[in-house]
């Protein structure tokens, strides 16, 4: 008689154990790589940042709303996958032998943390948008519109220094070193950054101007890339 | 039938550990670093993990499978990214850029192979020319494995970029962030080699580069597009990379807006 063990079942209470930083379970998770604690994370991510997505959206929106609830978790996941890659091949270069599996799902862990803070802090965000005014041209250029979009700046920074600290320990428990672990999060973040700050000007709109129209694309989506732009701003500051 | 297995298990040949000048540790003096390099996967394996026992097993009878497998690898992984490359321009770019990446990567390493060797016997190296030969094989394998990681970054900004300058300085950005860990292998393995000083090394790499940048002007256009496959005049790197800046209108992609 076959004896089987136990279907393994999501089990919500882990997001827990990730945001208090548990580092020794933590790190046995990250040595096992269980495809249903993928799910849970990956579900994590799509939720948390859909709901906060969906709250940034809503202002200008509904239907914007809805496109920036897809939008948000796509950024997340093809950033992952797309430097999943050149992530494995940095970490033991830079001294942290671990094998693809667990820088991924290192990576993908630390962005669990983000979107569940982001998660929990899309109901906040749904009530100031449900406070603020219509969003018009009016609207943009007043004191809610700023407040809002500082608010989001703050939260979605908390979130990801939150998420990157506990990347950070949880490195430095794999390497045993916090310069390695350091030196690995450092080359990992600036990947990310670049891939991901081009994949959010790809899929802009996240809130939409009120003078332009609600759609999942911009028509100039695949026209110029988030850095040429950086750069063509600076120098009409510079000419100005 | 639970006979024993008659088969003993195979176990690596016991070669003294290769000795090192000043503090370095011997190569070979970890047992792992003794397991022979069986294929390609163990090869690339090895070399992002354990680039020591690439080193000593470069110093044994029969260093010639590897330094064959990881050529191959390079050559593979630089044909792929030059597909990467030539999706910018599209066409007959898309066959061009892979075959000039490759041929371009081999030919600088060749150039440059006469050079290494010499510098590393003026350093007072004991490598013998095939452990030379083979490190620089390793150099272009990390180099153009790290590439392939960079290969999905490359892709998303060609598809959503118009500019030649852009795309131009964002490859030869991901070229040398990679060459600088190829030349750190390569350095450890130098380190190994009872060199006295790394001048002579350090002035290699200069011309190294060099090399290798005045190849991708020597076999333009890579990125863009010509009506020849090669250039029809001579020109110097940086007075190429200064037209390219100069010109940003009439060196954008084929078929934009602009």
């Amino acid at each position: 008689m076959i004896m089987r063990a136990p279907a393994e079942k999501l089990n919500p209470r882990e997001i827990g154990t990730l945001l208090r930083g548990e580092l020794a379970t933590l790190g046995g998770w990250i040595e096992q790589c269980s495809m249903r604690r993928f799910a849970l994370h990956a579900g994590v991510i799509i939720l948390g940042t859909g709901f906060y997505g969906a709250a940034m959206g809503w202002w200008r929106d509904p239907q914007q709303a809805l496109f920036t609830a897809v939008k948000f978790p796509l950024i997340i996941l093809l950033t992952t996958a797309g430097n999943a890659l050149l992530n494995a091949m940095l970490a033991p270069l830079l001294g942290l032998n671990i094998p693809f599996r667990q820088s991924f799902s290192a990576i993908l862990m630390s962005f669990t943390v983000a979107a569940a803070i982001l998660g929990a802090f899309s109901p906040v965000m749904a009530f100031m948008v449900w406070n603020a005014p219509p969003m018009s041209p009016a609207a943009v250029s007043g004191a809610t519109y700023s407040f809002i979009k500082l608010a989001n700046v703050a939260v979605i920074a908390f979130a990801g220094t939150t998420g990157n600290v506990r990347l950070f320990q949880t490195l430095a428990r794999l390497g045993g070193s916090k310069a390695i672990a350091f030196r690995v999060l450092v080359a990992w973040l600036a990947g990310n950054l670049f891939l991901g700050s081009q994949l959010s000007w790809i899929l802009r709109p996240f809130i939409g101007s009120p003078g332009l129209p609600v759609e999942f694309f911009r028509a100039t989506a695949l026209h110029g890339n988030f850095y040429e732009n950086v750069f063509q701003t600076l120098l009409q500051i510079f000419n100005d | 039938m639970n006979e024993p297995n008659p088969v003993p298990p195979q176990v690596p040949p016991q070669i003294p550990p290769v000795m090192a000048s000043g503090s370095l540790r011997p190569l070979g003096d970890d047992p792992a670093e003794r397991v022979p390099i069986p294929n390609i996967i163990s090869a690339i394996d090895a070399i992002l993990r354990h680039p020591r026992r690439v080193m000593f097993q470069l110093r044994q009878p029969g260093a010639g499978k590897l330094i064959a497998m990881m050529l191959l690898v390079s050559i593979v992984c630089s044909l792929i990214y030059g597909v990467v490359v030539g999706t910018f321009s599209g066409g007959t770019q898309l066959w061009a850029a892979p075959a000039k990446i490759a041929v371009g990567l081999m030919i600088s390493a060749l150039i440059c192979l006469p050079s290494l060797y010499i510098f590393t016997c003026l350093s007072g190296s004991q490598a013998r020319l095939v452990e030379v030969f083979g490190l620089l094989a390793g150099l272009l394998m990390l180099m153009t494995i790290l590439l392939i990681g960079f290969a999905p970054v490359a892709w998303i900004f060609s598809q959503s970029t118009e500019s030649l300058a852009w795309m131009g300085t964002l490859h030869l950005v991901f070229w040398f962030i990679a060459t600088i860990f190829g030349l750190r292998f390569l350095e450890a393995g130098f380190s190994h080699s009872n060199a006295r000083s790394h001048a002579g090394f350090h002035t290699w790499v200069v011309i190294f580069l060099l090399v290798a940048v005045q190849m991708t002007t020597a076999l333009r256009p890579i990125l863009g597009t010509a009506n020849t496959f090669l250039p029809t005049e001579k020109q110097f790197f940086v007075s190429h990379w200064v037209d390219c800046l100069k010109a940003p209108a009439a060196a954008a992609k084929p078929g934009s807006p602009n």
